[in-house]
């Protein structure tokens, strides 16, 4: 492993928790709104002004915001194909909030997907 | 919570997201892009890093795209469950490799393909996952 790249390595870290934040925030946001039916450009405005309106979605920008900030500085320092690759481990992440914090049904097939991306950013790390 | 299908619409507006991901991340490693590797070593160094960033018309790009991806996701999650969701967006990753090789000059060695491969297969065992469920379901 070349020098500092385990400094830039718990930086994507720390970007994929801010990722796994942004998404559980924005997830929870929309689930308080009313199920939404878009018929016309009116009703789209409708649901965004809803949105932001909605204090989860202004907490789930926050870690959005938080998140561009370090990974401006990690594309400053790697190249973009290696940071994007690895910056799927959010994906473990979601899997296992989904889980427990969201409540939704994780099954068998999809932790074997899981294990498959965290074999694939074992590579890319190697690589 | 009731499970929700996946439709043609839906899977055309997550086609999208994985554009506009794709062509964010062109932009913003374009604006962090310099001559010389900036030396970040103290707060004003940092400082000055972000101005020259956010000097950068490839920033406000890539921040104007980033919001609208935001919007269309947030139509996408109102719709289907995350853990549905987040899997189909993820065929950027094949997108971010060939942009990174045909206009930012990057390389990609046979292991690092085999490792974005590797997650994709992940990726795509995670979408069945989420079709047998809805089979078994009606």
């Amino acid at each position: 492993m070349k020098e500092g790249q385990l400094f830039i390595l718990s930086l994507i870290v720390f970007t994929s928790l801010c990722d796994t934040f942004r998404e559980l925030f924005l997830k929870s946001g929309v689930n308080a709104l009313n199920q939404f039916n878009p018929g016309n450009i009116k009703e789209v405005i409708l649901f965004i002004l809803k949105l932001i309106r909605t204090p989860w979605v202004w907490i789930s920008l926050l870690f959005g915001f938080l998140s561009l900030f370090i990974w401006l500085f990690i594309l400053s320092k790697v190249d973009l194909n290696f940071a994007f690759s690895l910056d799927s481990m959010h994906y473990i992440f979601i899997a296992l909030a989904s889980q427990f914090l969201l409540k939704e049904k994780v099954r068998l097939t999809r932790w074997v997907g899981t294990l498959f991306i965290v074999l694939g950013i074992t590579l890319v790390t190697l690589s | 919570m009731p499970k929700r299908k996946l439709t043609l619409k839906i899977f055309l507006f997550l086609i999208l997201s994985d554009v506009l991901e794709t062509f964010h991340q062109f932009c913003f490693k374009k604006s962090a892009l310099f001559e010389e590797d900036p030396p970040l070593t103290g707060f004003y160094d940092l400082l000055l890093f972000f101005k020259a960033v956010f000097s950068s018309p490839f920033f406000w790009i890539g921040l104007l795209s980033l919001i609208i991806m935001f919007i269309i996701w947030s139509t996408i999650l109102s719709k289907i469950d995350l853990s549905m969701a987040v899997p189909i967006a993820s065929f950027s990753y094949i997108l971010v490799a060939l942009v990174s090789i045909l206009f930012l000059h990057e390389t990609i060695t046979l292991l690092r393909w085999m490792g974005i491969f590797l997650i994709l297969t992940g990726v795509i065992f995670v979408s069945v996952s989420s079709r047998v469920k809805e089979s078994t379901l009606t």
